[in-house]
This record gives structure tokens, C-alpha cells and sequence, in this order.
């Protein structure tokens, strides 16, 4: 019980005299016959307030689960809004609480022990473990609950502009600088040179290398820059420009596309997936969102527009969850033509786009997939179109192609906590095997990592498939797994593809910091999901430190974490993800305080950056691993062991695979999640009905 | 509420043990309880501020500092390499030792574990030298040393009337835009010394007179601007301490206070009494030969008073009426490093004037506190005392309005007067640090953080101590106030936007940026508004920001003084309990 309570008690409160005194006494063995292990320790505060009756849980009314639940808490519990950080409301008066009790609780107490247990602090006080969660309760309780979005946001945009004073990629390293520098340059040469020769101007200094989106963008951004100050974009007289203004500009304008694509997709997502939860809940997701230090380190400290095409993609998928797929598909071309990388999500959107015809039927589905075939078609030629005839020769095409897929390059660059360059510790790939044919293995190896999951979505679809003039469901069965595919499908491209960069390891990142958003603290998905969010920063650890950003990385780290009340001791106990992160942080954490204390061997320069490239990829691989499981068990949540056909409505738990625990079994949450999770009465009852 | 409680021991009433257990768990068994000085049993939502708070100024090692911090660095190396004789004669660097003795030692602490990081940093030849490691060690001392305001604040919550309403200005205090700019980006240690302060004010309202003086004796000795508060401790101490209520001398709390503070004094200036360099020590905290406005005019009545002097020689100017110009003052408008201001039009001000204007001013509040020497009324003695000093005070600097800020805002939730007077302070005055930055990337980070600061101050205060106007003038001044606070989002997109416009008017100038380097205690050099147009122009919005600030500051106090002398005809808030 926050302190501040004790202001609200009224002047009659029950502290006043011993006279009272003695009737609370009372009134608290009579409470102590409530059990511990039920939480419904209520305190004087709900007797003084008035009562409210409890309102419909809004599941309930929308008709199902929220769209973030995983196959696990499918099968195993009943619908429930896991996470909400609503606090005990007083639902029901004590009557009609006291008689939803079952009647195995109901003991008296026999000893001290228990009197103490009533004493004990309520365990609501316990449940806040997140940071934000209990800010947003002390702002929903100052009445001020209006203000949670907007001083998120602008929290959220102060940090970033704080994180933005400190050094960027390549900050005073001339001849070649950074990142920063190639992101400028493009600016530069957009605005002064025609479309044709953007492909093609002086390679060897940051030719431009990304799909033409980005060239746009930056040909706007250019336009506004030389519009403020012409020196930060002359051509070729600007290279390497480092004035203070100029960092400004360039800082502003991330944090201006980021406010622009991605906060809104933010926004947009936890009002869409997690329509069917809380404000409160979906504000905590928004938070959980908005500070993952992966993302901001990389696009506000090291310098890139990462946020605009993860900004994008997240715009598609919430478009899918809204059943819009036409102006999903658009979204995601726009995503794939800011930046190649978004290839790494098309296995599974693509998937999920064929899924969801075949799963409309014959007639519907193949309108559905004519329209999509056309939008994709007609937007990237809209993207192109200034590289198509008639405004440039048809040769013209092949400029930026080639600059878009490097083949070349070898196959991989750096330290990358990925497949090939941990093996290559062991396993000297390219003394073993030529240049052609790794391209090749690692291409069949990429695709055998991503198809899994795009197998189980045509599956599911063909399972699930509606019978013609069938009303169909809010949602299309397949639309839980997309997270899943999503991350199953990107993190196969960042293990096994070619060409990866450890600033890839945001794409993964995005879905499963998604699933996270929306879990309660003890899931084994939260457990994941912080885990890979705290290794992939320290993946990044070797580039951040390069970049002057060691202090940002440690004080952003802390503060997520610290936000979402992570602690991996809370995690069900001795389950893998527990013990998985518990050996990966302690690995973790001496390899920061070796690095501190001894300096890197002459012999091998690289140890650390080794080191770190070997703690993190069995993460990695793990949590790919893993996805591939949550999709199987979707499919047999969803459509059961190949049966086909079997209604989704009508699966029994004993379905489960039983390799995992469930995720949340009701007595846990119930004791964690304290009083305010004890349901209304009508679920009780159908708990007895079963029984 | 709960019912006043005659023994005075506030501390006593509400303790922290039953603020954790739930209000329900009355019934307790006896544990014991025992209340230490180290044991601060923070509460889940207090870690989470400190974690927030440091991890905003984690990220702002990097940011702009000023010659301050190689000012502080260069105390580091006086301490460290020279011995105690020399340190207040050095002059190797232009950023001479002008704090008094205690500060001095605790440079000489900080200089040891500084020492074994980079022994060249307390190198006193080493001037201007900071790489990455100087910064973080210095950064992060700043950091370490808030702790004691935050220890401050904490004890704050532990025995208020009102915890949750403590909790917010504690935190806000904790958090206040005013330490980040002066002492996270400007740099330097003033959270650690109002940590003092606001120690020195608990004492007081925990009873513990005593250790009230001490310890604002000790606050004298690190800085000395904190003169501008003794007048209303001399008195409270005095009044409540040293003189029973029925009008008698306590002779024994008098010596005992007095012995004390001496003994604070003997300890800080000691071995500069034994060296005989007394002289040059004070030579060096009071050096008289500055101006009555800093380069950049502090937001006080003086600016007012310059600014309309300019108005006027132009208005004299343009209708060629007969008044006598002096023609020295036609030129020196703010002379910030040596000499005088001299008006043009107005009657010269001497430093006797301000003085006794402050003095006179002063004296009002203080024997209203004579006769009421209550908790809230040395409180609000205090802010009145440290804001006359400010706004009529020679050559303020502008950072010296946290010394009103920080008193004022532990009044902020008296009362709906209270309330508005910190409101309109506290954005004036925040405002008005705001020019001490003015790299393009700080000021973003500056406004953004201040904005916010106000919208989570403002938003949970405004709700607890709302009064409805209960007359029309009282509308007419709310209506007023709105506006007047309205005005500063125009100001800052002015500021924002109008060097801007000039540079683009006058492309060709290509004037540079003038780079003001302001410092502890000195000196922007400030651009010569004669110099040329572009000049005078790069000067409009800095003067601009000095009048409007200076405008709610003044308005401030007049509320302030207004309400504390009409204390007894009104509602009394909760901190008149103490």
C-alpha cells in the first residue's frame, strides 16, 4: 500500500482511539479467517470507499483472448488480462466476496502464524515490480491519467535528445567517419544531384546503398537543412562537416521521422493488438516500447533511421491485426523501401498474406490475393518509378539493385553475434569454402530457418479454413502467430544470412519486444523477451563502446530494466529461461569486468569482441529455437494433432505438448499478481462447474 | 489528517514503519522499530527516481560544461599540489580559489581519489585539460555529492504531515531543472550544498535548533552566497533558541549556539587566522569591483531598472527632449566584469543603495518573524530574506535564484497562494537559467526537461490545493498570472527563432556566434551593443528573457511578502502544525 494512502483515510479513520482500536483488532482476526493463500486481504481503504460493482472485464465483451497471448496460456488458462496494472478495485461487496470463496480456503486460523500472515504487507505491494507500472498507478491515482501518453512521449523525446548530446558512429575519425556521415552525405548528394546520378555518385565515399525511400527522405531532409544552414549539405565541401549545429539538425531529424512512423505505429499497436486490455496495460506496453535501449542507442546515439522502418513494418502489421491487409502489404513495401533489411520480416508477412487467402476460401481469398498482388506491385512501382521508363532508361533499374544487395562483400563483416562468425572460432568458413557457394549455404540455411513457422501458418489457415458464407471471427486465427513468425523469420535471417551487421539484431528484436509488451512479469515470454533485449545490447556493446557510448548504454540498460521491474529471479523458478539468463548475465558481467581490468593480449586483439560475439549468439539461436516451438504449439492449439478441422473453440488442454510448463497456471498468478487479480464471481462458478 | 500533536516531535508522530504497513495492519506486535540516521529504508517509488534521475545525468556527461568545470578542476590541482598557505595566494590559472575554506577541503578530498585516476588531472600547470576520464570523475562527483540532498529530501518525507504531498516536492526538488542546468551541464556542486541547506531547515522543523545553526554556519563556510539567507536564521535562532517565549535570554542555548558556530568558523578558517592571510582570503571571497548587473542581467528589479533606462535614452533620443544624458552611460549598459553600470537617463545606483533597499525590505519579513517565530514563518522568512537579496541585491548572479526556489518550493503545498507564488517563481525563475546554455543541443534538452518537470509538478500539486477565487480582483490577477505564464512558450519560440531570423537578414555578416562563457561567480563577456546592429540584435533576446523573468519575479515577491504578512487573517496550511 503506496504511504500516500494514509492521506486519503478520512478523519474517522479506524486509527484514531484505543476504542477503536480494540474493534480493529477484531475486525482484523475476522479478516485473518480469510486465508493467505487467497487474495483477498482487503484493507480499510476498500471499506471506506464506496462500492462499485465490478465491471464486465472487457475480455469478456470483446468476445476473447488479446491478441498477444501465446499458444501456452491458450490452452492452459482460462481468458484473463494477465499484466494489468490495475490495482485492487473494490469490486464486490464483502457478502457476495465471501461467498465466492471455495470452501477448501475457508479455514480458521489455528495458530499465530496465520494471525501473522494477516499482517503481512498486502501483496499488491509485491506485484508492482515494474517501475512504470507504478508510475502509472500513481498517475491514474493523482487523477491525472490524461497525461500518462502525452509525458511518456515527452519523457521519451527529452531522452532521446539527451542521448543525442553524446558522440555519434564515426564522430572525428576522418578519412571515412561513420554512419552519421553516410546518412548526411545523402542528403548532400540527393539534393544536389538529378535522381539518375544518386546510385552512382563517387561509391567509394558513402555511395548511397539503400532502397530509394531513403533517398527521398533524405532528399527532403536535405531540402529543410540547406534551407537552415547551406554549408551542412554543400556537396563535397560538406564531408565530414562536425559543427554543433549541424549534429543538432541531423539529431532532430531522427527524432522527427521517429515521432513521425514510429511512436504513432507504437501508439497504434497497443491500441490495436492489446485492444481488449486496460488503458493501464496498453500504456505500460507503450513504455516497455518507447525506452527499448537497443533501438535508441543505435538510432539516437549511434545514428541511423532504423525506427523508421521498424515504424513501418509495425504500421503493417497493426493494419493485418485490423484486418486492412491491402494497406498492411503498403506499409510493409514502404518498410522494405526504406531499408532492405525489412526483408528480413517478408518470409512471414508474406506467409501470413498467402495464410490469410487460403484461409477466406476460394472465392474471397483469391479476390483478396489479387488486390494484395496489385498494391505490392503498384506501390514499389510507384517507389521506383523515377528508375523506370519513361523517366530513365530501362539499364537505369540496375543501379540501385546492385547497390542495394551487396553480394560481394564477404560474408560477414565484423564481430557478429551471428551463426558464421561464431563458428567461425572453431570453423574456418572461408578458408574451407569458396565465396559462391557460402552465399548459396547460407541462403538454404536462412530459408530452413524461417520456414517452419511459414509451414505452420498455411497450416493453421488450411485447418481453420472457412466454409463458404461462414460469418467469420473478429480475427483470423493465425493472426497470434504473426509475432512469432515475425521473430522466427528475422532472427534466421540475422544467424544464417549473409552480409549482417550486429545493428540487425534490432529487426528480431522488434516482435519479441512486442510479445514482451504485452506479458505478465513471471511468463516465460517476458523472461525471453527481456533477456534477448539485454543480450542484444550487449551484442552491440563492442560498436557502442567504438562509438563513445558506454555510459549511455549503461545508464539506458539499468533504466529499461529498472522500468520494467526485469529480474530474472522472478521468472518461474529453476525454468530454462531462468537459468538461461542467470548464466548468460553472469557471463555477461565478467567479461564487462575483465574488459575493465585487463587489457585485450597482443596475440588477440579481438578476445573480448569474441567473447562477447560467443556469449550472445546461443542466445540467439535459443531464442529462435524457441519461436519455432510457440509457433508449432500454436498449430496444435489452433487446429489440434492433424485432425483437421477441429473448431478452435473446442480444444481441451490435454493438447499441450507437454515439453512446456505452462506459461502462467492460475494459483501463481493468483498469489502474484495479488488481490486485484481475484476474478468476478461467474468465473468462479464455472470453475465449480467443471469440477 | 491527523490531530496536531502537542510534543512538537513531529519526527516522532508518523513514523516511517507504519507509512510501509498497510493503514489496515493496526493491530501490531511490538517490534521494535529503531529509527537510525543510516537506515533510510527508501521506498520502491524513491529507488525509482534515483534510478531515473541518474540515468538523466549519466547521459549528460557528454554535454556542454563551462569554464566552471575547468575552474573546479583547477581547485582540484590549488588543493592537491599546493600547501595550505598558498592556496588562497595562487594564481597560476585566471580561475583563482574564491570559495571559502570548507569548500576548499572538500576540493582537497575529491583531488585524492582523483589523483590515482589521472595524476595529470591535479596537475596544477595542467590547465584546460579534460578528456573523457576528468569529465566522468568530475560528472559523476556532482552526481555523488546530490546524494545529500537527496538524503535531505528523504528525511523531508520521513516526518511531514502530509507524506505524499512531501514526496512531490521532495522529488521535485530532487529533480529540479535548475540543479540539472547549473550543476549537470553547466557544472557545478550546488545540489550537494543545498543538501546542506535544506538539512539545516529539517533541524529547524524537527526542533533541533541547534544543529540548524551549526550546520548553516557549515553551509557559510563552503559558499558564502548563502549570506544572503542569515538575516532570518540570525532572527528565528535568536528569537525562538536563544530567547524563551516569555522574552527571556536562555543563556545556555545562547552560549552553546554561539560557541558552536564560532567553533565551525575556527575549524574552516583556522589555519588561515594562525597564517595571518585572513585579509587575503576575504580579498578573495568579497572582491568589490564589479558592476551592479552581470553581463547577462540576473532576471532582478535592476534589469528592470537598466531596461527602462535603455527605453528611455531611446525615447530622450528620438524626441530630442531636455533631459541630461550622461554620456558614459550611453555606452555601458551592463558592464558585467569591472566598474559600474551607469545610466543614461535614470540616477546612478551606488552599492549603499541597493543595500539598504535590500536591508529595508528584509527587515519587514524579519520582524514579522520576530514576532512569529514558527517553523512556516522562519520558512517563509527565509525565501523572503534569500529573494530581496536576489532581485535588490548588487551584481546577483542568475543562478542565485535557486536560493529562492528551493526554500519557496518546501511552501509550495501550503496553500493555493503559496502554490501560485512557487509556480510563477519557479517558471520565471527556471526560465532565467536558461541563457547559462546555449548550445542548440543542450537548450533542446533544457526546455524539454523543464516542461516536463512543470507538468509533473503542476498537474498532482494544483489538484490538493486549489481555492476557488473568491472575489473579482482575485479573477483579475488569476487571468493575469495565466497570461503572464502563457507568454513564456512566445518567449521561448522568439528566443528561439529570432537569431535565426537575423542570421538569415544578414547573411553576409556572418557574425559568430557569440560564445557567452559565463562562470562561478564571473562574467559573460557580453556583446557590445554598439558594436554593430547584429550585435545589439544577438543581445534583444537575451535582455528580453531578463525583463519578462525579472517581471514575475518581482511579481513574486510581492505575492510572497503579501501573504506572509496577512498570515493570521487567513486559512493556515498544514505546515503550520509544526
Amino acid at each position: 500500500m503506496d504511504p500516500d494512502e494514509l492521506s486519503a483515510l478520512p478523519p474517522e479513520g479506524p486509527r484514531k482511539s484505543p476504542h477503536t482500536r480494540v474493534r480493529t483488532i477484531s475486525v482484523n482476526s475476522m479478516r485473518s479467517l480469510q486465508p493467505s493463500s487467497l487474495p483477498v486481504q482487503r484493507s480499510y481503504l476498500d471499506y471506506e470507499r464506496p462500492e462499485i460493482l465490478a465491471p464486465m472485464p472487457r475480455q469478456a465483451l470483446a468476445g476473447g483472448r488479446h491478441l498477444l497471448e501465446n499458444s501456452a496460456q491458450w490452452l492452459n488458462t482460462r481468458s484473463h488480462s494477465p499484466g494489468s496494472s490495475r490495482q485492487l478495485s473494490p469490486t464486490l461487496s464483502p457478502g457476495r466476496r465471501f461467498s465466492t470463496l471455495s470452501p477448501h480456503a475457508l479455514k480458521f486460523p489455528t495458530s499465530l502464524s496465520s494471525l501473522h500472515a494477516a499482517e503481512a504487507p498486502p501483496p499488491e505491494r509485491e506485484a508492482e515490480h515494474a517501475m512504470a507500472r507504478r508510475w502509472i498507478r500513481w498517475m491514474h491515482k493523482r487523477g491525472v491519467k490524461a497525461w500518462v501518453v502525452p509525458s511518456a512521449l515527452l519523457a521519451a523525446t527529452c531522452l532521446k535528445a539527451t542521448l543525442g548530446l553524446g558522440s555519434y558512429s564515426g564522430q572525428g575519425t576522418p578519412p571515412m567517419f561513420g554512419d552519421y556521415e553516410a546518412q548526411r552525405h545523402w542528403m548532400e548528394l540527393t539534393i544536389h544531384l538529378p535522381i539518375r546520378r544518386w546510385y552512382t555518385y563517387d561509391l567509394q565515399y558513402w555511395g548511397l546503398d539503400y532502397p530509394p525511400l531513403t533517398a527521398y527522405v533524405s532528399w527532403l531532409c536535405g531540402i529543410v537543412g540547406h534551407r537552415l544552414e547551406p554549408s551542412w549539405v554543400a556537396l563535397d565541401s560538406s564531408r565530414g562537416i562536425e559543427t554543433e549545429a549541424s549534429k543538432v539538425f541531423m539529431r532532430s531529424t531522427v527524432v522527427l521521422l521517429d515521432a513521425l512512423v514510429y511512436i504513432p505505429a507504437l501508439i497504434m499497436f497497443t491500441r490495436v493488438w492489446q485492444a481488449t486490455r486496460s488503458k493501464r496495460t496498453q500504456n505500460l506496453a507503450l513504455v516497455t516500447l518507447l525506452f527499448q535501449p537497443a533501438l535508441l542507442l543505435v538510432d539516437f546515439g549511434h545514428f541511423q533511421y532504423n525506427s523508421v522502418m521498424l515504424g513501418f513494418a509495425l504500421l503493417a502489421i497493426n493494419f493485418f491485426a485490423l484486418e486492412q491487409d491491402i494497406a498492411g502489404a503498403v506499409c510493409f513495401v514502404l518498410s522494405l523501401g526504406f531499408k532492405q533489411m525489412a526483408l528480413y520480416y517478408a518470409p512471414a508477412i508474406g506467409g501470413y498474406l498467402v495464410a490469410k487467402c487460403l484461409y477466406l476460401g476460394l472465392v474471397d481469398g483469391g479476390k483478396l490475393f489479387s488486390r494484395l498482388a496489385l498494391a505490392t506491385s503498384l506501390s514499389f512501382l510507384l517507389l521506383f518509378l523515377p528508375f523506370l521508363p519513361p523517366f530513365a532508361p530501362i539499364s537505369a533499374i540496375l543501379d540501385p539493385i546492385s547497390r542495394i544487395f551487396p553480394f560481394a562483400r564477404g560474408l560477414f563483416e565484423d564481430k557478429v553475434a551471428n551463426f558464421w562468425c561464431a563458428s567461425n572460432v572453431v570453423f574456418k568458413w572461408k578458408n574451407w569454402a569458396s565465396s559462391g557457394f557460402l552465399v548459396k549455404l547460407s541462403a538454404s540455411l536462412t530459408a530452413l530457418g524461417f520456414l517452419p513457422n511459414v509451414l505452420v501458418f498455411l497450416r493453421i489457415a488450411w485447418q481453420t479454413q472457412l466454409t463458404p458464407g461462414a460469418k467469420p471471427p473478429p480475427h483470423p486465427p493465425i493472426l497470434s502467430l504473426l509475432p512469432y513468425a515475425l521473430l522466427t523469420s528475422s532472427m534466421s535471417f540475422f544467424l544464417f544470412s549473409f552480409q549482417v551487421h550486429e545493428k540487425t539484431i534490432l529487426l528480431p528484436l522488434l516482435p519479441i519486444t512486442l510479445l514482451l509488451s504485452g506479458a505478465p512479469l513471471d511468463s516465460t515470454v517476458f523472461g525471453w523477451g527481456a533477456l534477448v533485449n539485454n543480450v542484444a545490447v550487449f551484442s552491440m556493446w563492442p560498436l557502442l563502446k567504438r562509438d563513445g557510448l558506454g555510459v549511455q548504454y549503461i545508464a539506458l540498460t539499468i533504466l529499461w530494466n529498472r522500468l520494467l521491474g526485469y529480474n530474472p529471479l522472478r521468472l518461474p523458478s529453476r525454468s530454462f529461461v531462468q537459468l538461461l539468463s542467470l548464466a548468460v548475465y553472469a557471463a555477461a558481467l565478467s567479461l564487462h569486468l575483465l574488459e575493465l581490468l585487463i587489457p585485450a593480449p597482443a596475440r588477440y586483439p579481438d578476445l573480448f569482441a569474441v567473447l562477447n560475439v560467443l556469449i550472445s549468439t546461443p542466445v540467439f539461436v535459443l531464442v529462435w529455437l524457441w519461436s519455432i516451438k510457440c509457433g508449432l504449439q500454436m498449430t496444435w492449439a489452433v487446429g489440434g494433432l492433424g485432425n483437421g478441422g477441429v473448431p478452435r473453440l473446442h480444444r481441451t488442454a490435454s493438447m499441450v505438448g507437454d515439453d512446456e510448463k505452462p506459461v502462467v497456471t492460475d494459483s501463481r498468478r493468483s498469489s502474484i499478481v495479488g488481490p486485484g487479480r481475484r476474478r468476478v464471481p461467474f468465473e468462479s462458478e464455472q470453475e465449480a462447474n467443471e469440477k | 489528517m491527523e490531530p496536531t500533536d502537542p510534543t512538537n516531535k513531529p519526527v516522532k508522530r508518523v513514523s516511517s514503519g507504519s507509512l510501509k504497513s498497510p493503514p489496515s495492519s493496526d493491530f501490531q506486535y511490538p517490534t521494535p522499530r529503531r529509527k537510525s540516521w543510516f537506515r533510510w529504508e527508501l521506498e520502491t517509488s524513491e529507488y525509482d527516481l534515483l534510478f531515473l534521475s541518474t540515468s538523466m545525468k549519466l547521459l549528460l556527461f557528454p554535454s556542454y560544461r563551462s569554464t566552471d568545470f575547468e575552474v573546479h578542476r583547477n581547485w582540484m590541482a590549488i588543493t592537491h599540489s599546493l600547501p595550505m598557505s598558498q592556496w588562497y595566494y595562487d594564481t597560476t590559472s585566471e580561475w583563482t580559489l574564491d570559495y571559502p575554506p570548507f569548500f576548499a577541503y572538500f576540493e582537497k578530498l575529491l583531488s585524492i581519489p582523483a589523483s590515482f585516476i589521472d595524476p595529470k588531472m591535479v596537475d596544477l600547470n595542467n590547465l584546460d585539460y579534460a578528456p573523457w576520464t576528468v569529465v566522468a570523475y568530475q560528472r559523476s562527483t556532482v552526481i555523488l555529492s546530490e546524494l545529500v540532498l537527496g538524503a535531505a529530501l528523504l528525511r523531508f518525507i520521513r516526518g511531514s504531515v502530509d507524506p505524499s504531498t512531501q514526496r512531490i516536492i521532495s522529488a521535485s526538488l530532487f529533480l529540479h531543472p535548475g540543479f540539472l542546468i547549473v550543476d549537470h551541464i553547466h557544472f557545478q556542486y550546488n545540489g550537494f550544498m543545498f543538501g546542506i541547506m535544506l538539512w539545516s531547515i529539517l533541524m529547524a522543523r524537527n526542533g533541533n535548533k541547534l544543529a540548524s545553526g551549526i550546520l548553516f554556519a557549515v553551509l557559510l563556510n563552503f559558499k558564502h552566497i548563502y549570506m544572503y539567507l542569515a538575516p532570518a536564521y540570525f532572527v528565528y535562532l535568536l528569537r525562538s533558541f536563544c530567547i524563551s517565549p516569555s522574552g527571556k535570554l536562555e543563556i545556555k542555548n545562547f552560549l552553546s549556539l554561539a560557541n558552536a558556530v564560532i567553533a565551525v568558523f575556527i575549524v574552516s578558517f583556522g589555519p588561515w587566522i594562525v597564517m595571518g592571510q585572513i585579509p587575503q582570503v576575504l580579498s578573495r571571497l568579497f572582491p568589490f569591483t564589479r558592476g551592479l548587473n552581470h553581463a547577462y542581467w540576473a532576471s532582478n528589479f535592476w534589469a528592470l531598472v537598466t531596461a527602462a533606462d535603455r527605453v528611455l535614452l531611446r525615447y530622450v533620443s528620438r524626441t530630442g527632449a531636455d533631459v541630461a544624458i550622461n554620456i558614459s552611460g550611453v555606452a555601458s549598459t551592463s558592464r558585467g566584469l569591472v566598474g559600474d553600470t551607469v545610466f543614461a537617463v535614470l540616477p546612478t545606483i551606488k552599492p549603499i543603495h541597493t543595500f539598504i533597499l535590500t536591508a529595508g525590505l528584509q527587515s519587514i519579513a524579519l520582524i514579522k518573524l520576530w514576532f512569529t517565530p514558527t517553523y512556516k514563518s522562519f520558512l517563509t522568512s527565509l525565501t523572503l530574506c534569500g529573494y530581496a537579496s536576489y532581485l535588490f541585491g548588487w551584481h546577483v548572479h542568475e543562478k542565485a535564484i535557486l536560493l529562492v526556489l528551493v526554500p519557496l518550493s518546501l511552501l509550495a503545498a501550503e496553500r493555493h497562494a503559496y502554490f501560485r507564488t512557487f509556480i510563477i517563481a519557479s517558471v520565471a525563475g527556471i526560465f532565467s537559467l536558461f541563457p547559462l546554455i546555449f548550445t542548440p543541443g543542450e537548450s533542446i534538452v533544457k526546455v524539454l526537461y523543464s516542461v516536463l518537470w512543470v507538468v509533473f509538478v503542476y498537474v498532482p500539486l494544483t489538484r490538493r490545493v486549489y481555492e476557488f477565487p473568491i472575489s473579482l480582483s482575485f479573477v483579475i490577477i488569476d487571468t493575469l498570472e495565466k497570461i503572464y505564464l502563457a507568454g513564456f512558450p512566445l518567449l521561448q519560440l522568439f528566443v528561439t527563432l529570432f537569431p535565426m531570423l537575423v542570421a538569415h537578414r544578414q547573411q553576409s555578416a556572418a557574425a559568430p556566434a557569440d560564445t557567452c562563457v559565463s562562470t562561478a561567480d564571473f562574467i559573460c563577456p557580453e556583446p557590445d551593443p554598439h558594436a554593430g546592429g547584429v550585435a545589439a540584435m544577438e543581445f534583444l533576446p537575451l535582455m528580453l528573457t531578463s525583463v519578462y523573468c525579472a517581471i514575475g519575479l518581482l511579481w513574486g515577491f510581492c505575492r510572497l511578502m503579501f501573504v506572509y504578512l496577512n498570515e493570521e487573517t487567513t486559512y493556515q496550511g498544514p505546515l503550520s502544525r509544526i
